[in-house]
Parts: C-alpha cells; structure tokens; sequence
C-alpha cells in the first residue's frame, strides 16, 4: 500500500488516481490469513453495499489514504470488468485506452511497473536515501572493537 | 482392463496429491491450500482486456454510499490510475 500512496504524492500533479475497493480477499468467513488476525483486519465478506462502505471507510480512516477512493457495487461490475481481484493496477490515458495492464495480485501486483510507465512520460521522482547522522553508531556494535594503535 | 483401471486411479490420485502438497507448498498450509482452491481461483481471472484496448466503463459508489460516479468521468486529460483492491 506504501508504493501505491508514495506514487499518488509524486504523480498527483500530473496524472489522476482512483482506488475501487472490490470484494475482501480474506474474510472471516472464507479464507482468513494469520497475517489479518495479526493485524486486526477481520472482516466478513460483505453481503449488502452498507457492509462493504462500511469497511471501506474504516480502511481509508485506518491508514489516512490519501487517494481518491471508490467502492465497487455489490454487483461487483468494475471486478468483472477488469478482472481486477483480488488487487491489480491499470493506467488508462487520455483517449480512454488501456495504457498499462498490471498483472494479478497478489503475485504480480507490481506498483513499481505503474510507476515506471509514470516515470517515462513524466520523468522519474528522485528520493534521497535517508542518511545515519555521522555520529551514529554503527550497524554491527557486536564485533570486536578495533585495537588502539 | 482391471488392472489398467487400477494403475489409472493410482496413479490419478498420486497426482492429487502431489498437487494439493505444492500447493500447500506455495499457500503455506494445507488450509491455505483448501481457501485458494475454495475461494481465490474461481474468482481468479486474467481478464481479456489488454493494452490499447477501449477502457471498460463502471458505476462506482463513492464513500459516502449514496454518490455514484463512472471511471470514464474521471479520464480527461490526463491518464487515470486505477487502483484495485480490499482491506485484507
């Protein structure tokens, strides 16, 4: 989810972004992931449009996402249409063509691709690496001190 | 034949088996393995769509649960990034 906002706050000016929340991909009451007790994301499938706004609000208050967001319709057309579950990137460009066709997640969910398409029409978006202060201490304080001369 | 019929089914079910093994292999556990073949293929689809191709239309419901809109109203004149995708 990091890639995707860190590419929406780089390419806002210049392109337009859409999220459609489609169907939950590991409810409760389906094949439920560790990983989503773990992270007290437990959800049952929702069954009517109130059930799955509702859960699409507490994802986009949850984690403060930035990007415009919609919510598929429960008779789940934008999924159909773009065989998008259970997550998958598009770019669609000017003249209502498809541009970029991301692969199905969760495998070949790759934002790094959509950014790339970006990236060569808009020029890339540089970030800096975060530098350790010069004082810091190294990252390894386990091995042998090196002797005094 | 009786005993085609038998190397036929070994042989069949060794191949289950081995698949269901990958499988949960790949998935992670045996109940991984059951909730992909459940629930993720049948509604695992490649889709027809490909690049160049016209984009679908659809309505979509906004946050709020009563607005509607359709993602051809979003694409003017600039490219629009379609992002799918759920909570979990």
């Amino acid at each position: 989810m990091g890639d995707i906002v860190q590419i929406y706050e780089d390419y806002r000016e210049r392109a337009d972004f859409l999220t459609v929340y489609v169907r939950e991909a590991h409810p409760t009451d389906e094949w439920q992931m560790k990983s989503n007790v773990k992270d007290d994301v437990c959800y049952a499938q929702p069954k009517t449009l109130e059930q799955r706004v509702a859960i699409a609000n507490d994802f986009t208050r949850r984690f403060k996402f930035p990007l415009p967001f919609g919510i598929d319709d429960m008779s789940n057309a934008a999924n159909d249409a773009y065989a998008a579950w259970p997550e998958r990137i598009y770019i669609i460009d000017e003249s209502g063509r498809i541009a970029y066709r991301g692969g199905m997640g969760p495998f070949n969910y790759k934002p790094e691709e959509a950014r790339e398409w970006l990236a060569a029409r808009y020029g890339a978006v540089k970030h800096e690496t975060p530098k350790s202060p010069p004082d810091a201490a190294p990252a390894s304080t386990t091995g042998p001190a090196t002797p005094a001369k | 034949m009786n005993r085609f019929c038998k190397w036929t089914a070994g042989i069949f079910g060794t191949l289950i088996v081995a698949a269901f093994a990958v499988l949960s292999y790949m998935a992670g556990s045996p109940k991984d393995a059951y909730g992909m073949v459940r629930y993720a293929l049948p509604h695992m689809h490649r889709g027809t769509l490909r690049v160049g191709s016209d984009a679908p239309d659809a309505r979509i419901v906004a946050l709020d649960g009563v607005s509607r809109f359709h993602i051809r109203e979003r694409t003017h004149e600039r490219p629009l990034v379609l992002v799918f995708g759920s909570f979990t």
